[in-house]
């Protein structure tokens, strides 16, 4: 996301933002000070506030952490791209409902009956592999966690810099945003984190419902609304979209693993800890799959097309606007500045798709619709109540943001102090010791988070694997997708080994990290196309790059299970037992 | 029931987010393919059918799978 800078979106509002925005973020630091009260000093409280969530607070968090500033930016912003076709990614999310169950009601019980706080507690403990399957474990929870924690302070200072403008916008939204999420995090670890959540849930929830209705109305209703829609280009009317990225495996694979890649990284997994039993996570599958979704489909959906309808990325020629070739001519240039070509769907490929020139001026300035529409069309919609109304909804993307990075923070903070410093570093450590270094942790990893997105902002050049980390959101979720295979074999199948789990992780790890940047810039031969890189392009049209990874991770996983030594029996019984397939060996 | 829910769940995300849209996809390069249903767009319209029964499927699950499933006993 980038947002021109200087330019604020509450121009005319007076100082409405100033104080909504005030008023949120008061009741987080009062929501974290009534945690710290309720709270025992214990590192079991601290990550899993007393394993006693009921299930209101456990939908909420779980929804809250389930959608980042994507909820609200990211996804509209794809449809107004590529058109409807990316309307139908919200059929992950009960899929993701379904998962909170199914997986999630197994991993609380045995978590419950052990004591277990994190992902590798549990994989480890199964396995009998307290060194190299927790380390792996940990890893990829790791690289999910300190992603998301990046792209959502960053996203939130880019908000700043639209709500506000100036300058220094970005940089006093980031070290805002952090500051106030690292307090209430520090003070009251999971509860607050929780209830928290639930704030920024329900702001999600109405913002979601709140900008679609807007979007239709600015339109001129319900049947205006699709009566435009209707008369939009064929190709956003169509598989594979605009950009033609949509294809039927890519989308297939991307649905099925964003959702249960995302639903058993860390955070959603000290969630299913964190619940007081089964009936909750039951209710809570239920609200995810029919609420959240209802959310999509009819609420921030409908901007994506409003702003299409709006704000067409079509000329008057049914020709779409792109970034000039350096050199190439004719060209010609925007009042923005930028150099720019209209080309026909047919020579898109390749190129560098733009916005309409009111939503912005570059290719990644498509997530600026959701804010465009607002601006433009909501104070008019909602009379004297706009710039309240308006304002809600920007605070609404910021608590997406924040309810994300909250919540890896906190799991960041339990993977390194339970599975590291535990285990490896100090493991007669006192639990207030341990409650301390997680609070360290906290400090430490969001220093950390502010450094890189610095360097991210102001030294990309000479860092470009910094830049790359913002690429990476897709990504993140395959590497923890590769946490599905022995999930799932601990939970239902009991049939893996020690040995075939660490190798099916290494191998899917090992796969999903071709597809990231990092191995571009490893294989990159200063522009020569590489066998290797053309391979991976394709390989990424047909399936997402985790489904790719998982393919890995199973056979290995399976190949190596047949000829290996399998875990105690006893073990095999006690897991059984706990999950309730007593039959099962 | 479960492996019934199960497989008619699944076959709703491929249909609804896989290869089964391509059964209603408008060509793009047909003027006369039908695009829109009563105003809606086909592939949005598609979408709402197999999220029905996504929601039916969970519901179902809800009401009589995952009830004898609760985790009193093992306490």
């Amino acid at each position: 996301m980038l947002l021109t800078l200087g330019d604020s979106a509450t121009d005319g509002f007076g100082y409405t933002p100033h104080v909504v925005l005030a008023l949120y973020l008061v009741m987080l630091l009062v929501i974290g000070v009534v945690g710290l009260v309720r709270s025992k000093q214990s590192e079991e409280d601290y990550y899993l506030a007393g394993r006693g969530q009921g299930w209101i607070v456990s939908s909420l968090t779980i929804m809250a952490t389930f959608f980042s500033s994507f909820a609200l930016l990211g996804a509209p912003s794809m449809v107004y791209k590529d058109g409807v076709v990316f309307a139908l990614f919200a059929l992950n999310v009960p899929l993701a409902g379904g998962v909170v169950y199914v997986l999630g009601s197994r991993i609380s019980r045995i978590g419950r009956a052990k004591g277990f706080v994190t992902p590798a507690d549990l994989l480890a403990d199964y396995y009998g592999s307290p060194v190299a399957l927790r380390l792996l474990v940990t890893l990829v929870g790791f690289v999910y966690a300190v992603v998301y924690i990046v792209m959502q302070l960053q996203a939130g200072g880019f908000l700043a810099a639209k709500l506000f403008g100036g300058d220094d916008a970005f940089t006093i939204g980031v070290v805002a945003l952090s500051i106030v999420t690292t307090l209430y995090i520090l003070i009251g670890g999971m509860r607050s984190v929780a209830w928290t959540d639930v704030i920024q849930g329900g702001l999600l929830i109405g913002g979601m419902l709140i900008a679609g209705a807007a979007a239709v109305a600015a339109v001129g209703g319900v049947g205006p609304f699709f009566e435009r829609v209707s008369e939009l280009p064929p190709e956003a009317l169509s598989f594979p979209g605009v950009t033609g990225s949509w294809t039927p495996g890519v989308l297939f694979t991307v649905c099925v693993f964003a959702s249960i890649g995302s639903m058993i990284q860390p955070a959603q997994w000290m969630r299913y800890y964190a619940a007081k039993s089964s009936a909750t996570l039951r209710r809570s599958a239920l609200i995810l799959a029919v609420l959240l979704t209802s959310c999509f489909l009819f609420g921030v959906m409908l901007v994506g097309l409003g702003g299409h309808v709006l704000y067409p990325v079509t000329d008057e020629n049914g020709q779409y606007l792109v970034e000039a070739r350096p050199g190439e001519q004719p060209a010609e240039t925007q009042t923005s500045g930028a150099s720019v070509e209209r080309v026909p769907h047919d020579k898109l490929k390749g190129r560098v798709m733009l916005p309409h020139p009111s939503v912005g001026s570059k290719g990644n300035e498509f997530d600026q619709v959701l804010i465009v529409v607002l601006k433009e069309h909501a104070p008019s919609l909602f009379g004297p109540a706009g710039p309240f109304i308006v304002s809600l909804l920007l605070v609404a993307i910021l608590a997406a943001a924040m309810s994300t990075a909250d919540s890896n923070l906190h799991a960041v903070s339990a993977v390194l102090t339970r599975d590291i410093y535990d285990r490896f570093v100090r493991p007669d450590a006192s639990q207030r010791e341990r409650t301390w270094v997680g609070r360290s942790v906290i400090i430490a990893a969001t220093l950390a988070a502010l450094g890189l997105i610095w360097l991210m902002n102001n030294r990309a050049d000479q860092f470009p694997v910094f830049a790359a980390i913002a690429k990476m959101g897709l990504l993140a979720i395959a590497f923890t997708s590769q946490l599905i295979p022995i999930t799932v074999d601990v939970l239902f199948l009991r049939r893996g080994t020690r040995a075939g789990a660490v190798a099916g992780m290494c191998a899917g790890i090992a796969i999903v990290f071709l597809f990231t940047p990092f191995f571009g810039m490893i294989a990159d031969r200063g522009g020569e196309p590489s066998g290797a890189l053309t391979l991976l392009d394709y390989l990424k049209k047909v399936f997402d790059s985790g489904a790719w990874g998982l393919i890995a991770n199973v056979v290995v996983f399976m190949i190596v299970s047949l000829f290996t030594k399998r875990p105690d029996a006893g073990r095999v019984r006690e897991y059984a037992t706990l999950v309730g397939d007593d039959s099962s060996r | 029931m479960a492996v019934v829910l199960s497989i008619v769940f699944f076959a709703a995300m491929f249909m609804g987010t896989g290869w089964g849209v391509l059964l209603v996809n408008p060509d793009v390069n047909d003027p006369d393919a039908v695009r829109t249903v009563c105003g809606l767009p086909v592939i949005y319209l598609w979408g709402l059918l197999w999220f029905v029964v996504q929601v039916v499927v969970v519901g179902l699950a809800y009401r009589f799978v995952w009830v004898g499933d609760d985790d009193d006993r093992t306490r």
